[in-house]
């Protein structure tokens, strides 16, 4: 018979309600920090960078060697051959195995990305990241920032839902955006209030106030039918005025003179461009974090199934002029030995150093004592373990970052089955918000 | 041939003997060892939507698998099949309370088709492309240029329609000739599209002569692609065209690109698209459509609201004597007092209260200036819950369900027919109490529904039903398929646009004319590509080559996009049959599903995919289908024509069993795509499918048990008139479900 725990449709409100916002104790405390540090201190932002497809690992009947995780505990530990591109951040992160996203949907890739963030079964609650937007994000002038990088095929291509990772309520996910410029442009250019005004445009304020009561109005007279809806406008437009009206708000140091992503609007949607467009949007995701305008971001490289031609990306050990390896494909290996294996692997090292690139993108600017890599966490995730069974269990889930202390990096950690909702309420932690998030939490977990 | 699992052979066997279904696998609860008790149902219906909805449908109301609500007997008998044999071939995946919980649920769900029907009370967030089409009616109605003849008008983008000039459509191309002091007698356009002729008799495109000036002009479509062409005075003299700087090959042809891509319908008058970077809306797995009712309005779509707004303001703040009904000038107030009450009935699709009016005239006080004034009521209308929603909230009937007011059915009516806000006329019969009454609403459906205005909704419901709108995005393996390319890609989704309104509108309306026919649409491109005689200009009806390709499901954009970049895909043409048509939905493939076989050179794909699937695991969802995707073969991936595969002979015959349903027990036999699409024609579960998409389309929703009823009477009606979409779509506007709320 199958297991089931009984809050499954408990969304993410529900849940906190039912929780009266008390603390709960945190059962991956240790993973944070290992000595108690200041409660206070908190990471000044997260980034979720998700790829797709999951990795190589041996459930699909390979030798050892070629597992994904890392092997050893603690400190004592190796990088994988996949995960040879983070060497330059061995000590920066902390390897996890045995996380899993639970049995539901589990031999599915839209079960895993529904479940992903949202830590429930079937999927159906708020995801990690617009939570945080809700709560430690909320005082910045961008709660949240999803950006993605051919998160479609092409610009007016639909994609399902569940291809996506980032649900403001749920069972409704929302689509990243896929154009750097679109993006740049409504952080630094065009859009409603601008970071460091000495003044608020008086007309700009008139119009936001006039917006507002139609909006109050509106919830007044509806009541609860589409109460949810409205409240997650409602709050995009205080995300608004509070923008429009603020003044005087200090650019922070880490802040460069923004420069516009150099990516044209008809390369969004080539595979060989693929790289520079992730590029683009790493780098601006670490421009908007840099200069205070969000603290919690999503980066979505690709969605699952999709069948990105990763052979035609110039310059890497996966280029093959001649041949269309389509990743979905390739991550259907088979077993040891098949070119599709070889080549998946080629993938992963791939997202590895794409990972690589933004922990580095962060280490290149100062914060405070540090760098903005040791002030912030970074969540590297994908929808299912090993991409050629789907399976659920046993994800590689990597934090880098030091999440300004409270994360002790350069470890392995293995945690045998335990559900990946743990690590979701760790990161709300790190972000300061001392919740529950998701299915299950309070399971043991010690930081061996 | 494999035997069935026993589980489905009881179902066949029971149903064969005329025996309820599910009795005949049923067991005593003492034979599983378990007591069912009475079961949780809001569990139950979690749990149903996880093991049970992908066959038996979200409500219930059937799939794949038979139908389970109403359950008309007990509930002990439900529970204990359920823990006995459920989900199919894998019935330990759910037992005891698991089976009670979904046995609860299923009982609790009653289906009283009689008492008033309502779906909820909502709010509906404009699509992107009903933003465009909204704010071009908003602005454009405020700015009409009368006419007489196109000279009127700006003659290189629009064209004189009904005294107006409206933008012309991104395939209707104009060549003008300014001849200057040359004087000739006849000037025709010749080049590729027509075939080069000498003359005007022998197909040359005449070009007429503006009286009083010496330009001459002639507007013709043209389909998407690259043409060439001359200009030949007095049939004689040939002659690039001196307004086209682009001139290719030996002989200095001039050259022309035809684009729609970004070119959305809507977008020609405002000259710019307002909601180019808006987010993409996000469609719920199972939901084809982009008009979902679950659409959220987040902080970038705020920001890009504002953005638009802003754009738009400026653009008609340009010209502030179409924009405003009164000289600002002279008194104000007065004049802004006419404006808010006129373009806010109209921005948010009803008169405003008192209160809105006042409050937006207060924003005009308040501001420095009434420039400035006019700007501020403009863009904060603009960015207003009350513009980007519609509303489908209703007023109170006494009976705790609720009735949608005059304004909001006709709003309803107008972007479910034209994908814009309401004219004039619809306006007017909301505000006379025209839309009260049944008769009076479908009086509206019917002069809309018969206008051109509606063609382009229709073409947007059969390329998201059919999920051609991936056709422009899919690559190919050039290798392989040196013909593909994009103006071949914009040709086959514009072939299936085409021969859908054809069928609705110039045909005979009817859904089997949709599977079955002996001519298509194409241009000289993809007639090209199907090897048959190009159409005298642009697009235009075609024989069907060969009877190959008869209806829907030879067309290339549907082979196309159901395909690798590499090669055919059987099960993603048999799944396309299953979900889109036949509203079967399949569990997906289990942990473990092996990928694509690889390519062999020495066998063809149905070779390859049979070893495939004669494992019995995998077996028991694709003999559902391969062995439909099986009859799709004699078409490669890019939907070309082809007879043998690696120097084989291709079998595209097969059955398509169980077409009415799991257990059913039916047999479609069929030789070739023709017959497949003949069985698909006459199947009363693919036109109750298509009935079920168009309700989709039409509400915005995947259906729960709210919708059943709706749907069952919409089918049997659908049924009753033969098939025919237009008595479809107006039949859809007389529902309950469309007019009440609860």
């Amino acid at each position: 018979m199958p297991q089931r725990a009984s809050l499954s449709r408990v969304g993410r409100r529900g849940l906190l309600k039912a929780l009266g916002g008390a603390a709960i104790a945190l059962p991956f405390y240790q993973l944070l920090a290992p000595r108690p540090a200041r409660a206070e201190v908190t990471a000044k932002r997260v980034i979720f960078f998700y790829f797709p497809d999951g990795v190589a690992l041996p459930s699909g009947g390979q030798s050892l060697e070629d597992d994904f995780h890392a092997q050893g505990n603690g400190s004592s530990f190796t990088l994988s051959k996949q995960q040879e591109p983070l060497a330059p951040f061995k000590d920066d992160c902390v390897f996890l195995r045995g996380l899993s996203l639970g049995p539901t949907d589990s031999n599915s890739h839209p079960g895993g990305a529904k479940k992903l963030l949202t830590g429930v079964d079937g999927g159906y609650g708020q995801s990690l990241d617009q939570f945080l937007a809700q709560t430690a994000g909320a005082s910045s002038p961008w709660h949240h920032l999803y950006l993605g990088a051919m998160s479609r095929k092409s610009k007016d291509a639909p994609l399902a839902a569940d291809a996506y990772i980032s649900y403001p309520s749920p069972g409704q996910s929302i689509v990243p955006e896929d154009n750097p410029l679109t993006a740049f442009n409504a952080l630094f250019g065009a859009g409603a209030g601008k970071p460091g005004q000495t003044e608020p445009d008086p007309t700009d304020v008139s119009i936001i106030d006039g917006v507002l009561d139609d909006m109050t109005s509106l919830k007044a007279r509806l009541g609860t039918v589409d109460e949810s809806k409205l409240d997650v406008h409602l709050e995009a437009l205080r995300e608004a005025e509070k923008r429009i009206k603020t003044v005087g708000q200090p650019v922070p140091a880490t802040c460069d003179s923004p420069v516009a992503p150099g990516v044209d609007e008809a390369s969004l949607y080539k595979d060989e461009l693929f790289p520079d467009i992730l590029r683009a949007q790493m780098d601006l995701m670490v421009l908007a974090m840099s200069c205070g305008l969000t603290r919690v971001g999503t980066l979505q490289a690709s969605y699952h199934t999709s069948e990105l031609i990763m052979s035609r990306f110039p310059g890497t050990e996966m280029y093959a002029p001649n041949f269309d390896m389509r990743s979905h494909q390739a991550s259907h290996y088979g077993s040891a030995g098949t070119d599709l294996y070889g080549h998946f692997k080629k993938q992963c090292r791939w997202w590895m150093s794409q990972l690589a690139y933004l922990l580095d993108a962060l280490d290149k600017r100062p914060d405070g004592d540090g760098t903005m890599l040791d002030t912030s966490l970074v969540v590297c995730c994908t929808e299912v373990s090993d991409g050629n069974t789907h399976s659920h269990d046993n994800l590689p889930f990597i934090l880098g970052g030091r999440a300004n202390g409270r994360l002790s990096t350069g470890r392995a950690l293995s945690y045998d089955g335990v559900r990946h909702s743990n690590l979701l309420s760790s990161i709300a932690h790190a972000m300061g918000q001392n919740v529950c998030f998701g299915q299950e939490c309070g399971g043991p977990l010690g930081a061996s | 041939m494999k035997k069935a699992p026993l589980a489905r052979r009881l179902v066949a066997a029971a149903l064969a003997l005329g025996l309820p279904a599910v009795a005949a696998c049923s067991s005593s609860p003492d034979d599983t060892g378990t007591d069912p008790g009475k079961g949780d149902p809001t569990n139950g219906a979690d749990l149903y939507a996880e093991l049970c909805a992908s066959c038996h449908g979200n409500a219930a109301e059937g799939g794949l698998g038979p139908r389970l609500a109403p359950w008309t007997r007990s509930f002990e008998e439900l529970a204990s099949t359920i823990d006995a044999t459920m989900p199919q071939g894998e019935p330990e995946k759910c037992e005891g309370d698991c089976a009670s919980d979904i046995a609860a649920y299923l009982t609790s769900l009653t289906l009283d088709c009689d008492s008033a029907r309502a779906l909820p009370r909502r709010l509906r967030l404009l699509t992107r492309r009903e933003y465009r089409a909204t704010v071009t009616d908003l602005f454009h109605a405020s700015m009409p240029t009368a006419c007489t003849a196109d000279a009127d008008c700006n003659l290189g983008s629009e064209s004189c329609t009904g005294g107006v000039c409206t933008a012309d459509p991104c395939t209707l191309h104009t060549f003008v000739y300014e001849a200057g002091a040359q004087n000739p007698t006849t000037v025709h356009v010749a080049g590729t599209f027509n075939g080069w002729p000498g003359t005007i008799a022998g197909g040359g495109w005449a070009m007429q002569k503006l009286p009083g000036t010496t330009t001459w002009y002639v507007k013709h479509e043209l389909a998407p692609g690259s043409h060439e062409y001359k200009l030949v005075l007095n049939e004689s003299e040939w002659l690039a065209d001196p307004a086209n700087p682009v001139q290719v090959g030996d002989f200095g042809n001039s050259a022309l690109t035809v684009s729609c891509s970004g070119n959305t319908p809507g977008a020609g008058g405002l000259g710019f698209d307002p909601a180019k970077t808006f987010p993409a809306e996000s469609r719920p797995t199972g939901f084809p459509f982009d008009n979902s009712e679950g659409a959220l309005a987040t902080n970038v779509h705020v920001d890009q609201y504002w953005q638009a707004a802003s754009l738009l303001t400026d653009a008609a703040m340009t010209d502030m004597a179409n924009l405003l009904p009164c000289d600002l000038a002279v008194d104000p107030s007065a004049c802004a007092s006419d404006f808010i009450s006129d373009f806010g009935a109209r921005a948010f699709r009803r008169p405003l209260t008192e209160t809105e009016q006042a409050k937006y005239e207060s924003l005009f006080a308040k501001a420095p200036d009434p420039e400035t004034g006019i700007r501020i009521v403009l863009r904060t209308m603009l960015s207003s819950p009350l513009f980007l929603y519609r509303s489908e909230v209703g007023e109170p009937l006494g009976d705790g369900t609720y009735r949608l007011t005059p304004h909001e059915t006709a709003s309803l009516l107008s972007y479910m027919f034209w994908g814009t806000m309401p004219d004039a006329e619809l306006f007017a019969a909301a505000n006379a109490g025209d839309l009260d009454t049944p008769a009076g609403i479908e009086k509206q459906a019917r002069r809309l529904l018969a206008d051109p205005r509606s063609r382009p909704v229709f073409e947007t419901f059969a390329a998201q039903w059919l999920g051609i709108e991936q056709v422009p995005a899919l690559s190919k393996t050039a290798a392989l398929f040196p013909e593909w390319n994009d103006a071949l890609a914009a040709s086959m989704v514009e072939e299936t646009r085409r021969y859908f309104t054809h069928v609705v509108f110039d045909g005979t309306h009817k859904f089997e004319d949709l599977l079955v026919s002996d001519t298509t649409f194409a241009d000289a491109t993809l007639a090209t590509f199907y090897g048959v005689s190009p159409p005298a200009s642009g697009f235009g009806e075609v024989p069907s080559p060969d009877n190959r390709r008869a209806g829907l499901l030879g067309h290339a954009s549907i082979l196309a996009v159901n395909a690798y970049a590499d090669q055919s895909s059987p099960i993603r043409r048999g799944l396309f049959v299953r979900r889109s048509l036949l509203c079967q939905d399949l569990p997906p493939p289990p942990a473990n599903a092996a990928t694509v076989p690889a390519v062999d050179p020495d066998a063809t794909t149905r070779e390859r995919f049979a070893q495939h699937t004669s494992d019995p695991a995998c077996h028991d969802c694709h003999q559902y289908i391969d062995d439909v995707g099986f009859g799709f073969e004699r078409f490669d991936a890019t939907g070309k024509y082809r007879e043998t595969e690696n120097g084989k002979p291709i079998d595209a015959s097969g059955d398509m069993n169980d077409l009415e349903g799991l257990g059913t027990g039916t047999h479609a036999p069929f030789k070739s795509l023709r017959d497949l699409g003949l069985s698909l024609s006459k199947s009363p579960t693919a036109k109750a499918c298509f009935a079920r998409q168009t309700y989709r389309f039409a509400t915005g929703r995947l259906e729960s048990a709210e919708d059943v009823c709706g749907l069952d009477e919409l089918a049997v009606a659908f049924e009753q008139s033969g098939g025919d979409i237009q008595e479809l779509w107006i039949k859809l506007t007389t529902l309950d479900e469309m007019t009440r709320r609860k």
